[in-house]
């Protein structure tokens, strides 16, 4: 038990935190909630009713999308290209899918790799893009998520501010959505760029994230 | 309509006004109140019509409310076009002019009415909180 808490503690303490911070969310959101409906002369909500409501839905997924568009783009990207000196790249040269030698694949899978890496056709393709393409369908399912919850939001909002509702389809090209989508993905976008590029220079020593402290700055896809 | 006939309708009707009736039960809900509220204003009684106003909207209104709200020239219920409920709050459309309402406690109360759309701007709405 101990050791299995040990092996699994850092998906385990972010999966605690997530949860912390998510309930902690419900609560600061139901309170904003309720200083609109008393600003606007309406009556307070439950925390029950709060947390099964569109505006809480869409607070969550716009932020849940653009975490993993990051991922996505990240896992994607780092296929093709490279940044020098970064232990988040591989090594320059290295761009590409790689020989299937290098990926353990096919007959050159090993007795421990999975079932699917020895198997062919489908079921390999899909194990050898199993992570992006995961990452993928759990970005545009939340954004989905964001645009659905975000209409409902946004038109709870109208009708509070005597303004006609819109439909789901006039709701994706109001600026409300472009604005909630855009300030997430070009957050999300300046901390992979700062992550790819003061990996570079600066160290932290016993993270897997960075280059060992001692390892020159143009050492590339040396992880500590 | 009688007051208290008109917010046990709102009430009954409401059922659940947190959100546990399902979309078209809300929507109804709030068309009945719409319309009750607009009966009660067509009838020539402002008892009934001012109690189905929310607290802001009501206090909006010159007192006392119950003669001042006869004279707001707001039209008999025509059929409902279309009805909206998102959330806490409805947008009731008839044929000649639009209720804007929100869940209250009690039910469903009139938030604005004998509103006019202007586009993009808020609805023109002879009484509103």
């Amino acid at each position: 038990m101990r050791r299995a808490l040990r092996d699994n503690s850092l998906g385990l303490v972010f999966g605690l935190l997530f949860l912390i911070v998510l309930v902690a969310q419900g609560f600061a959101g139901h309170a904003d909630f309720n200083q609109q409906q008393i600003t606007a002369g309406l009556e307070r909500v439950s925390l029950g009713r709060y947390l099964t409501s569109a505006s809480f839905a869409a607070d969550v997924a716009e932020n849940w999308q653009s975490e993993y568009l990051q991922f996505f783009l990240y896992i994607l990207l780092t296929t093709w290209l490279v940044q020098k000196g970064s232990p988040e790249s591989k090594k320059p040269g290295k761009e590409g899918r790689e020989a299937d030698r290098e990926q353990k694949v096919g007959r050159y899978a090993t007795e421990d790799s999975p079932a699917w890496a020895h198997a062919g056709g489908l079921r390999r393709a899909l194990l050898s893009n199993s992570l992006g393409l995961v990452m993928g369908l759990l970005f545009a399912g939340s954004w989905l998520a964001q645009s659905i919850a975000g209409a409902a939001a946004f038109n709870e909002r109208q009708l509070r501010d005597l303004q006609e509702p819109v439909t789901w389809a006039e709701y994706l090209t109001e600026p409300d959505f472009w604005n909630r989508t855009l300030q997430n993905w070009q957050s999300e976008l300046l901390a992979v760029a700062s992550m790819v590029i003061l990996s570079i220079y600066l160290r932290q020593r016993g993270s897997p994230e960075s280059k060992p402290v001692g390892a020159p700055h143009d050492a590339t896809g040396v992880e500590g | 309509m009688p007051r208290t006939a008109v917010l046990l309708t709102a009430a009954l009707v409401t059922m659940t006004p947190a959100g546990c009736a399902s979309l078209s039960e809300r929507s109804s809900a709030a068309e009945q109140t719409a319309r009750a509220f607009l009966q009660a204003v067509a009838g020539g009684d402002g008892a009934a019509a001012c109690g189905a106003l929310a607290p802001e909207t009501e206090a909006e209104i010159d007192a006392p409310c119950e003669q001042s709200i006869l004279s707001e020239a707001l039209t008999a219920p025509s059929p409902v076009a279309d009805s909206r409920v998102y959330g806490q709050s409805a947008l009731v459309s008839f044929e000649d002019d639009a209720v804007f309402l929100a869940v209250f406690r009690d039910g469903w109360r009139v938030v604005a009415a004998g509103c006019t759309p202007r586009g993009e701007r808020p609805y023109d709405c002879r009484i509103r909180g």
